[in-house]
């Protein structure tokens, strides 16, 4: 085989200190200038009204297509009508698989409340009263569960994944359109102030409750149930910003998946292919995640964002790589609210071991984005 | 006047351009050249229509004396053989023209020069002079060694005097041959007819041959002397590579068609096992040596020695098929290569290299040459000969027409076809696949790596080279029907000679054996 892959060789960043500074001093990892505030603001606006979407079908599934096992129709909300099955065909439609694609790479990465819970025997329990409930009369499921145990409930798991990223994304889809919204009213400025916006919206969703039953024959179940105590913040947002923003998938073409080449790290712990660090240049192959957003986002960009682009070299012929371009801005921007937020104490603080503490802290992202996009967007 | 049209337009075109006193400035140099081709193209166009293919004798014969006391005359004809590769000349000459670079330097003298190549090659096609055939032969290769030396790349001068004196020594051999031929058989005409399967002792028909096969043989080019062709692909511009790929390299095999079979079918029919073994030799020294090479220029124009290689076979074979197949390998040759060599242009300029060493990712749909790159996918299948493009017909052709006759060098042939796979699937999978790189300096971005896009002015001439590809491999019998009578003839003619001669063509002890 051809050497196809060239080595991705990315800039070190050898300026961890810098942005350190800058992150105690109240700036962002992306820096403040007008052209970055409308590209950010302008690309989250896209993002929430497609978030919007994934929410609403991920939370659909996690509802209704709970234990089918061939959901032919799950992409339909329920609407099921010959002329959306020809534009379902023909592609006119958002493109979902991005939104499980997420939702799969948060389950195998783990991590979180969520992720805990559902190995416990009180998941457990919960799991094969709702699978009791779905598979009575229905022979083939109650064969299939007596001879793969373990099938059906990775289905249920699946399917909290389903509904935990659901509840996620529709905090996030309001926080990014209330977002634009400000923008347009005048009142979001400087990128601080959009780290700021994110930041609050974080903070106050960070104790909602995350839950999940279903309806099985007229009766609910709970797979995640109040009492479980999952929380938004540190059991959805954070295990979401390292399954997708860190650690991510690699994909064919990209990187090789011939075991003896060792692109791959056998330790997951290290993956680095999530968003903060993708090539926006994509490799041409079909099916790769990421692409399937850009095209989703292109739809939706605000007017601005839209002429913007056409003003640059080539126009909008390779507008999907802008937008990936001008998505990281944006998560950089994310990142820098989840890493503020979750910071051990406030960054003004003037006691120096909590100085120290939050040094610390801050070496620890920083040296894990040595190698993503984060000098790129630098400009 | 239906032939002398073909090469007189496009030399009154190229007088006009060089001569004409008032000032025609880059653009409407190229204009009128353009119009000159496009010309040149349609009066083919009415040519064929006058054509009838169910003749297999000379047709629209012209006759003009010109130097009686030696023997030369203006004397034209064209056949199933000549009208194909006439075709091809117009459809190249248009393409290179609207290939070239519209900001080209000294643009009189360089749009001159190419209509002067196309009338010259035009007139060896349909020349029934031996004389004739020479002085053209010739004169293509003043304007293409000019071509090259003025416009080519960093090595231009070395590659342009080499290929000048390659091709100076074949046409001495050409000539030499042809003097030969006419004063051994007393003659004291250069008509081609007037030699056709002539009766001169074995001994002078093999040294006569020697020199055509070896005048030609520079020509096609077969290896050993193939060296010049890599060096002038290399260095020459993309649309004088398109004409030297697609037209100018057939006038090697044209010559071995008609003068080496036609003019010494007996000798021909003794060392036809050693033309198919040399055949062998041609193919699988170009194709091992395609898969070696890192400039992507250089590997096509390695795989034009194999492929060249296959005609060859065919001639030795001198089966119905087998010949009938060399028009077609031609035909096949001229249209992929051309379109190989305009899409390596493409990629060229606008990457600044051809290195395959450097280059990757190149389908990339937005930011890479993702058109080009799919044309390229598509040239490369019809040139390892996958059913549906015209290169699976020429090749089945050639390789059916030639098993019978010599089955091991036919398939050692084959492995030929089998090798191209190989080095275009590594030129694609290098070039092509993968993720983009390309050299830093030429990118309009660099982080993100971004190339200018594609135009459609330069995506035309290959998309229609790619229409052709796919629609003479659909159905081949556009082109078999206008060739097939005559190839059919040439071998009848050739053998009813051989048959009142002793020994027999390799070819008609095979088939009587059968």
């Amino acid at each position: 085989m051809t050497e196809t892959l060239p080595s991705l060789e990315k800039p070190s960043s050898d300026k961890p200190q810098t942005y350190i500074n800058l992150l105690l001093s109240g700036e962002a990892l992306l820096p403040d200038t007008p052209g970055n505030v409308m590209e950010v603001v302008g690309i989250l606006k896209s993002y929430g009204v497609v978030l919007d979407a994934y929410s609403i079908n991920l939370n659909y599934i996690a509802d209704h297509q709970f234990l089918v096992l061939f959901p032919f129709f799950k992409y339909f909300n329920g609407e099921i009508t010959f002329q959306k099955l020809l534009r379902h065909w023909w592609g006119d439609r958002i493109n979902y698989e991005y939104a499980e694609y997420c939702m799969r790479g948060m389950l195998w990465h783990g991590g979180g409340g969520l992720d805990a819970y559902l190995d416990t025997p009180e998941f457990r329990q919960n799991c094969q009263t709702a699978i009791q409930a779905k598979i009575k009369n229905n022979p083939m499921l109650q064969g299939l569960h007596s001879l793969f145990a373990e099938f059906l409930p990775e289905q249920v798991r699946q399917s909290a994944y389903y509904s935990g990223l659901g509840q996620f994304w529709r905090v996030m889809s309001d926080i990014f359109i209330s977002l634009s919204d400000l923008y347009d009213q005048g009142d979001i400025t400087s990128i601080p102030q959009i780290v700021d916006h994110v930041k609050a919206g974080l903070v106050a969703a960070a104790a909602m409750p995350i839950t999940y039953s279903v309806e099985i024959k007229g009766k609910v179940y709970d797979i995640l149930p109040k009492s479980a105590g999952l929380t938004f913040l540190p059991d959805t947002a954070v295990p979401y910003v390292e399954a997708v923003f860190f650690r991510g998938t690699p994909f064919p073409g990209t990187v090789s998946y011939n075991a003896q080449a060792y692109q791959i790290s056998p330790d997951q712990s290290r993956f680095a292919y999530g968003a903060l660090y993708a090539d926006p240049v994509p490799i041409g192959g079909s099916g790769i995640p990421p692409t399937q957003l850009m095209q989703d986002m292109r739809h939706y960009l605000p007017d601005y964002l839209l002429e913007y682009y056409h003003q640059t070299q080539k126009g909008v012929r390779d507008i999907r790589v802008k937008i990936c371009q001008t998505f990281q801005k944006s998560m950089f921007c994310v990142t820098t609210a989840a890493v503020m937020g979750l910071m051990p104490h406030a960054p003004d603080t003037s006691d120096p071991d909590e100085q120290a503490a939050n040094e610390k802290y801050l070496k620890g992202w920083l040296a894990r984005l040595k190698t993503s996009r984060l000098d790129i967007v630098q400009g | 006047m239906m032939l002398s049209a073909l090469i007189w337009i496009p030399l009154l075109g190229a007088a006009f351009i060089g001569f004409w006193p008032g000032s025609l400035d880059a653009k409407r140099s190229r204009l009128v050249a353009l119009l000159t081709a496009a010309a040149t193209l349609v009066w083919t166009l009415v040519v064929i229509s006058q054509f009838e293919p169910t003749n297999a004798t000379m047709q629209f014969q012209e006759s003009i004396p010109w130097l009686d006391n030696l023997g030369l005359t203006y004397k034209l004809g064209l056949d199933g053989i000549s009208l194909p590769l006439i075709i091809l000349n117009s459809l190249l000459g248009l393409i290179a023209i609207y290939s070239s670079d519209e900001s080209i330097r000294r643009p009189r003298f360089y749009y001159s020069l190419v209509l002067l190549i196309i009338s010259a090659v035009a007139g060896t096609f349909v020349s029934q002079n031996l004389l004739l055939f020479f002085i053209f032969y010739e004169l293509e290769l003043i304007p293409l060694y000019l071509l090259i030396a003025i416009w080519g790349g960093a090595r231009r001068g070395y590659a342009a005097t080499k290929f000048l004196i390659y091709t100076a020594v074949s046409g001495l051999l050409i000539l030499a041959a042809f003097l030969g031929v006419t004063w051994l058989s007393g003659g004291e005409t250069f008509d081609y007819v007037a030699y056709v399967g002539n009766k001169l002792p074995l001994v002078q028909q093999f040294v006569l041959l020697g020199a055509l096969l070896v005048g030609f043989g520079v020509k096609i080019p077969l290896v050993p002397f193939h060296t010049w062709l890599p060096d002038a692909h290399v260095e020459a511009s993309t649309p004088i590579s398109v004409l030297l790929a697609g037209v100018l390299l057939k006038l090697g095999t044209y010559g071995m068609l008609r003068f080496g079979l036609g003019l010494f079918p007996e000798a021909w029919g003794i060392v036809a096992p050693w033309l198919a073994t040399w055949a062998v030799v041609s193919v699988l020294y170009g194709s091992l040596n395609a898969i070696a090479q890192t400039d992507m220029k250089k590997m096509v124009a390695y795989s034009s020695i194999g492929h060249m290689g296959y005609i060859l076979l065919a001639m030795a074979a001198t089966t119905p098929l087998s010949v009938l197949g060399t028009v077609i390998q031609m035909i096949s040759h001229g249209l992929i290569s051309g379109l190989m060599f305009l899409l390596v242009g493409i990629v060229y300029k606008k990457t600044g290299t051809r290195d395959l060493t450097i280059l990757r990712g190149l389908l990339n749909p937005e930011r890479g040459l993702p058109i080009t790159g799919s044309l390229m996918i598509l040239a490369v299948m019809a040139s390892a000969g996958l059913p549906g493009m015209v290169g699976f017909v020429s090749e089945f052709l050639v390789f059916r027409g030639s098993f019978i006759p010599f089955p091991v060098q036919t398939i050692l042939c084959m492995v030929g076809s089998g090798l191209t796979a190989v080095y275009f699937l590594l030129l694609m999978n290098r070039a092509f696949f993968g993720r983009m790189a390309v050299p830093i300096s030429n990118a309009i971005e660099q982080v993100d790596l971004n190339l200018l896009p594609e135009l459609w002015s330069d995506r035309i001439p290959a998309i229609v080279l790619s229409t052709l590809i796919v629609l003479l491999g659909l159905v081949p019998s556009w082109m078999v029907y206008w060739s097939e009578p005559t190839t059919t003839a040439l071998l009848e003619m050739s053998t009813t000679v051989a048959q009142v001669s002793s020994p027999p063509p390799i070819a008609m002890r095979i088939e009587h054996h059968d």
